[in-house]
């Protein structure tokens, strides 16, 4: 009796803790929300919302006298042609990668690179950014002959590279979820491998593909580290590839500890990191509302 | 038999060590942060301080004079290094959040050099040049309008805006309009966020031009004579031209407390202005105080 209510009591306390662990995250990124926008908000009256998003004038310590500006258009076409660039390079190579993986290496061969991809997904960014800081930026500046190494191509090199990983592990996924019949129709038919992989296994798992490189913007968007070390912090409207730019998430990483708390400055900077937050999320959403798409793709397949 | 005689040690040790009290209290700390400027003066300080006396540990670090004074505003510094003056509303939220008055101290002098490559034929450069470069709206953008021997786009580097030395680099080189209101910087300056790396990237870097403070100087990089007019005399950063105030963009570089100081700070403070502390400033390239 008192046994099998203790076991009651055990079995009652795992199943809150384990409903409580599914809504945490829930909880955490409300939390977030409501600690940025608290954070930011006795700001926002004294900001110009014109002037945010149409004015490279980012200017939060004025000289003696003069009023502050927060004009963000120079940090947010750094992070977009940062991010662009890395995308550029990032979602061929992610794609290629998935395609070689799922399709046409041997078992052993993609077991091996599988590992690698997930190995190479979890280097740490501050070491992407060492990595742009002392062997991309130099080359960069020899090859281009840029001025300096640490510029709007090197930033974009590296976050390709960190999203080359996301993309091809999702993709790969994506790619295996397509059932083998469709490959045996295809083949059968007579399709070369290259009309398999474009006109069959493309359109098959183009929802899960585009929820790659979503994931794989994702990163580059929200990326801190590495284009804090290497895009070169200056606050402008690139014109040329190699010009140095300046991203949000750098702007805020590198202010951020100088700021005084509560200062309007410090408040600034957390109306900045609200845009990256609204800009993550809806990638994010967006892809998710992909990858469900592909759900119930192959919910009504199996039926 | 060796537990006893390790029973008798440590008895021994304790009186010992009661004997000489200083000897075991815990050092009291003092956290000295901010100019970057005066990083390596601070870290000198904090070495030369821990072996002259026996009560306390210094810990200096930098992140530009703004970090070390958000420091002081919200109580986490002791002593914020700065190479500009605290301004007023600085002081103003200090009196608010920490109830008591600042206390700053002058320990020594700088003069901001401008800094090039070494291959560059340039050798003095003016302070109307420089507001053309470095202000909004400024229209000089190409070597070639400062010196015949060389062509291309200028590349600028200068420090992020917590930096003490941007600060004052940007009061006296951008200057006022007519109207008399003070000029920033414009777009496009690399932000760096040590002086050190503004000298790293300016000898790796032909074009570039930048400014910081006379003790980063290195062998790798060239500074530039400086004149107040194009064509009238330049001077180049040095002890002398400093105290004389012949070079331009000297100023001087703080130490800033608040409240009354603890014994120990007050020690600390006097010490830094001693034979013993200014050595140090002028070991780091910069010019002592008295």
């Amino acid at each position: 009796m008192s046994s099998s209510a203790g076991k009651r009591l055990g079995e009652r306390a795992i199943e809150a803790f384990i409903t409580f662990s599914g809504w945490s995250s829930i909880l955490c990124m409300l939390a977030i929300f409501v600690f940025v926008l608290r954070e930011a908000l006795p700001v926002v009256p004294k900001i110009d919302f014109v002037e945010l998003f149409t004015s490279t004038r980012w200017i939060p310590a004025p000289a003696k006298g003069n009023p502050a500006h927060y004009g963000a258009l120079g940090l947010i076409t750094g992070t977009l042609t940062t991010t662009l660039l890395g995308m550029a390079l990032a979602v061929p190579a992610g794609l290629g990668a998935a395609v070689y993986v799922a399709e046409f290496a041997s078992a052993r061969a993609r077991e091996t690179l599988k590992v690698l991809i997930e190995l190479l997904a979890a280097i740490p960014s501050i070491v992407w950014g060492f990595i742009g800081l002392m062997v991309i930026g130099p080359v960069v500046a020899r090859v281009t002959g840029a001025p300096l190494g640490t510029n709007l191509l090197t930033g974009g090199l590296i976050l390709g590279l960190m999203s080359v990983p996301v993309i091809a592990s999702i993709a790969e996924d994506a790619l295996r979820a397509v059932p083998d019949t469709y490959r045996e129709a295809a083949l059968a038919l007579g399709a070369s491998p290259w009309e398999l992989v474009t006109r069959v296994l493309f359109p098959a798992a183009k929802k899960g593909l585009l929820a790659a490189c979503l994931l794989g913007l994702g990163r580059a968007v929200g990326e801190t580290m590495a284009v804090l070390l290497a895009t070169g912090h200056a606050n402008q409207i690139p014109t040329s590839l190699v010009d140095p730019v300046r991203t949000l998430t750098a702007a805020i990483a590198a202010e951020l500890g100088e700021a005084p708390k509560g200062s309007d400055h410090y408040r600034a900077l957390f109306v900045l990191g609200a845009l990256l937050l609204l800009l993550t999320v809806a990638i994010n959403v967006t892809a998710d509302i992909f990858v469900r798409g592909i759900r119930t793709d192959g919910a009504k397949r199996a039926r | 038999m060796v537990i006893r005689r390790v029973v008798v040690a440590t008895l021994v040790a304790g009186i010992s060590g009661a004997a000489c009290a200083p000897e075991v209290t815990p050092r009291l700390s003092i956290t000295m942060k901010g100019s970057d400027t005066l990083v390596q003066v601070a870290t000198g300080w904090a070495e030369v301080y821990r072996a002259a006396t026996d009560t306390v540990d210094v810990s200096a670090s930098g992140g530009g004079s703004g970090t070390g004074i958000a420091g002081l505003i919200d109580g986490t510094v002791d002593v914020a290094t700065s190479s500009r003056e605290m301004k007023g509303e600085e002081r103003e939220s200090i009196r608010a959040k920490r109830g008591a008055e600042v206390h700053e101290h002058v320990v020594g002098l700088d003069a901001l050099a401008i800094f090039v490559h070494p291959s560059n034929p340039i050798e003095h450069i003016s302070l109307a040049e420089l507001q053309r470069i470095w202000a909004e709206g400024g229209d000089l953008r190409d070597w070639s309008a400062l010196t015949p021997g060389k062509s291309g786009k200028i590349v600028l580097l200068g420090r992020q805006n917590s930096s003490g030395t941007y600060d004052h680099f940007r009061e006296v080189v951008c200057g006022k309009t007519a109207e008399g209101v003070h000029r920033e910087f414009r777009g496009g300056v690399s932000e760096l966020n040590g002086s050190s790396e503004v000298v790293e990237k300016i000898a790796k870097a032909p074009q570039a031009l930048g400014y910081t403070g006379m003790g980063f100087n290195t062998p790798r990089v060239k500074w530039l004579a400086v004149s107040i007019r194009p064509g009238e005399p330049a001077v180049t950063p040095s002890i002398e031209s400093v105290n004389s105030g012949a070079y331009p963009i000297a100023r001087k570089l703080y130490l800033y407390t608040v409240g009354e100081p603890t014994p120990e700070l007050r020690a600390l403070l006097d010490w830094t202005l001693s034979p013993a502390g200014q050595a140090i400033v002028a070991q780091e390239g910069y010019v002592p105080a008295s």
